[in-house]
């Protein structure tokens, strides 16, 4: 079926705030799979799962605020509780999975862990399936509508509300990773966890607040997630699980810039790039082409750059 | 095997052979599989006889959504049937129906089927979605059960890929040959609608859907600007909607069900507030409307159903919801869900024959006994072609149009 396109620059500038948009996403939850693994060389799979957990809450909060019923001034103030709420609730279930879940078999061979992961994110996700019957819910429709911007550049408010304020909380994290204490005692861990206990620093005490922080991320994008495409339900973590894993490899898994990086790279690579891609003549791809495309990415960056665009530079620990 | 640069030299070959592939298959386009009439043969189903012990209850099976975002469709329809059975008996038996849950997939459909032919079931309504539909026929051919479906509409069940068409389904709705080209005369006559923009689902229901509309839309004189797939469960409609607002159609058309309908429906009238929104049967649900709230306002829809207006809809209308608490028209396809159970347990009561004290049922002559079926049931009449399409109504699609937070019948 031709796809008569009259690509102008308004198209473009909206495909590519589109994939800004989903690449936040991305790299909000990035950030916990890079972060796990810089210090436990593990791969937290349930991090999906915790996302997923977040975006409920803030469901949950919301409503319980009034909803749909919500107005005027009001309503910055409900998001900004949801998001509290959220970022609790996944805080939460993250330090309990850490806990029962991967803390005891620290020692034990890595695949352990992993499966262990794997379990974790399966229960989760049928817990909740079967809470909620395996139906969507639907966020309530608070945020306002609109767009800003000049000529052929626009942006709607939400889309500009998600993007700025994932920004923020990566600029966030990224000052408490490189100005504090805590950051410090982070970085110590990822690089030689033996040596940073030698050093005097609590091990696993750090290691809480790597899921810590990593939880915190994935709450905030489950809210932003949850007002952006309105519905949620118990499978929502899987796929933004997985594309969020990709980016973190894609930028060089541990490193945190990379996990950022990577985001994007594949948020725009979804969007922008198919529409590149379509450009070509004789190419028509439809919008489910978008995770063959990722995936592609994927693979065709990790033959050419094994260790990502963001390699990190101390890769001797085994 | 390979040195250091034969290996990066092989991975660059792998890279462009997966590429050429993908552009291959992208180009490829889908195969026109919508052969008219034509003969009809049947592939070989294996009828058997079957006994059912005194005191045991004859078994007729249920596949289709019970949980999931497809519930709202399901279990109403579920409903219907339970209450066509009530009751019956059919010498001295009893009629218990058994339900599965198929999840309106294809897995499901499959599963459910297996798990139905295990139970012993002696036919089937259902299943309820074509993607199903069609990953389960094979199984109940084979087993020479009968099966009806109340609500699936595309075109694939009775015009299967290897052209024999399958003897046990039949269906008590009408085909999508039949809703798309009406849903293309109504955008065209009378929305006005020159250009429209198809989103589909990449199910049997919603390709079948899409090809039906896009053929008698072209051919109404329509200009389709574009069409792109989804996957169920898909939330992320934003570059489909950029998409959209780029071509500027005049209509856009969706062939899925209401839990992708919703928040689609959402993200394109967050940018595009007067765009005209037309959907089939798999969005004429009061879900859609709880979901998509004012969105939903203006969206018009289609049933393959008739206009109800015989006795027989008012008589189970007015049952169904004293016995269930359900509204009718809360969801589509239940009185032909009501009809598709009734027509099996009228040729059960003309085919089964006590025998030593048991129950005898020859599915072959249950199977002949269904397609002669001539009813005047609650959806309208009843009659099956060859390829156990209903083939008895006048007037088979009706349209809406959500006003006011509920679906208004459109006169035509």
């Amino acid at each position: 079926m031709p796809v008569a396109l009259t690509l102008s620059v308004s198209f473009w500038s909206d495909q590519f705030v589109n994939g800004l948009t989903t690449g936040s996403l991305y790299a909000l939850i990035a950030l916990g799979y890079t972060m796990v693994y810089g210090v436990l060389k593990m791969i937290n799979f349930a991090h999906g799962e915790v996302f997923m957990l977040g975006s409920f809450a803030g469901y949950g909060a919301l409503v319980a605020m009034g909803g749909n019923e919500l107005s005027g001034p009001v309503i910055a103030l409900a998001i900004l509780g949801a998001v509290i709420v959220a970022m609790s609730a996944s805080v939460s279930a993250s330090v309990v999975i850490e806990r029962l879940a991967y803390r005891p078999l620290r020692g034990a061979p890595r695949l352990a862990p992993l499966i262990s992961a794997i379990g974790v994110s399966i229960f989760l996700q049928y817990l909740v399936l079967e809470q909620t019957s395996a139906r969507a819910k639907f966020y309530p429709d608070i945020f306002p509508r609109g767009s800003i911007g000049a000529g052929p550049f626009e942006i709607t408010y939400i889309q500009l509300f998600l993007i700025a304020s994932s920004v923020a909380m990566m600029a966030l994290l990224y000052a408490v990773i490189q100005r504090t204490r805590l950051g410090r005692a982070i970085r110590a861990v990822a690089e030689n966890p033996t040596n940073a206990s030698l050093m005097g620093v609590d091990v696993n005490r750090t290691i809480v607040f790597v899921f810590i922080l990593g939880a915190a991320m994935a709450g905030v994008a489950g809210v932003l997630y949850g007002l952006f495409f309105q519905t949620i339900r118990g499978s929502m973590g899987f796929i933004p699980g997985i594309k969020a894993f990709t980016a973190a490899v894609l930028g060089g898994i541990g490193s945190i810039p990379g996990a950022m990086a990577g985001g994007y790279v594949l948020g725009l690579a979804e969007t922008v790039g198919r529409e590149l891609l379509n450009e070509l003549p004789g190419v028509n791809l439809g919008n489910q082409w978008r995770d063959v495309i990722a995936f592609t990415l994927l693979v065709t960056i990790l033959i050419f750059r094994p260790t990502g665009i963001f390699a990190q530079r101390s890769t001797t620990r085994a | 095997m390979f040195g250091r640069k034969g290996r990066s030299r092989f991975a660059w070959l792998l890279l462009a052979a997966s590429f050429a592939m993908v552009l291959a298959a992208a180009c490829g386009g889908d195969d026109d599989d919508s052969g008219s009439g034509g003969d009809v043969t049947y592939g070989k189903a294996g009828f058997k006889t079957v006994e059912i012990a005194a005191g045991q209850p004859i078994k007729i099976g249920y596949s289709g959504p019970l949980s999931g975002d497809l519930k709202g469709i399901g279990e109403p329809i579920l409903k219907a049937i339970e209450l066509a059975a009530k009751d019956k008996t059919i010498k001295g038996h009893s009629i218990q129906i058994v339900a599965k849950d198929d999840l309106c997939s294809a897995d499901g459909g499959a599963s459910a089927a297996t798990q139905l032919l295990q139970e012993g079931v002696v036919a089937v309504v259902g299943p309820i979605c074509s993607g199903a539909v069609v990953a389960a026929q094979p199984q109940y051919e084979q087993a020479g059960i009968t099966h009806v479906s109340p609500s699936s509409t595309a075109h694939k069940p009775t015009y299967p890929d290897r052209g024999q068409v399958f003897e046990t389904f039949l269906r008590t709705t009408y085909s999508d040959d039949i809703q798309g080209p009406a849903q293309a005369k109504f955008a065209i006559q009378t929305l006005g609608a020159k250009t429209a923009y198809v989103v589909y689902d990449t199910d049997a229901y919603g390709t079948g859907l899409r090809d039906a509309f896009t053929k008698a839309y072209e051919k109404e004189g329509g200009k389709v600007v574009g069409s792109e797939g989804f996957e169920k469960k898909q939330t992320d409609f934003k570059a489909i909607v950029t998409n959209i607002k780029n071509a500027k159609p005049d209509l856009v058309y969706f062939a899925g069900f209401y839990s992708e309908a919703t928040p689609f429906i959402k993200q394109l009238r967050a940018e595009m507030k007067d765009v005209k929104f037309l959907a089939g049967d798999g969005v004429k649900n009061d879900e859609f409307i709880k979901g998509a709230g004012a969105d939903a306002e203006g969206a018009y829809l289609s049933l393959p159903s008739p206009v109800y207006t015989g006795e027989a809809y008012k008589t189970f209308g007015d049952l169904f919801e004293k016995e269930t608490g359900i509204k009718r028209d809360a969801s589509p396809f239940v009185a032909e869900a009501y009809d598709a159970a009734t027509v099996i347990i009228r040729a059960l009561e003309k085919v089964a024959q006590e025998k030593d004290g048991k129950l005898v049922i020859d599915l072959k002559k249950l199977n002949e006994e269904i397609r002669k079926t001539e009813l005047d049931g609650a959806s309208g009449k009843i009659k099956f072609d060859a390829r156990g399409e209903n083939v008895g109504g006048e007037t088979p699609v009706s349209l809406f149009q959500v006003k006011n937070g509920a679906f208004e019948q459109l006169k035509q």
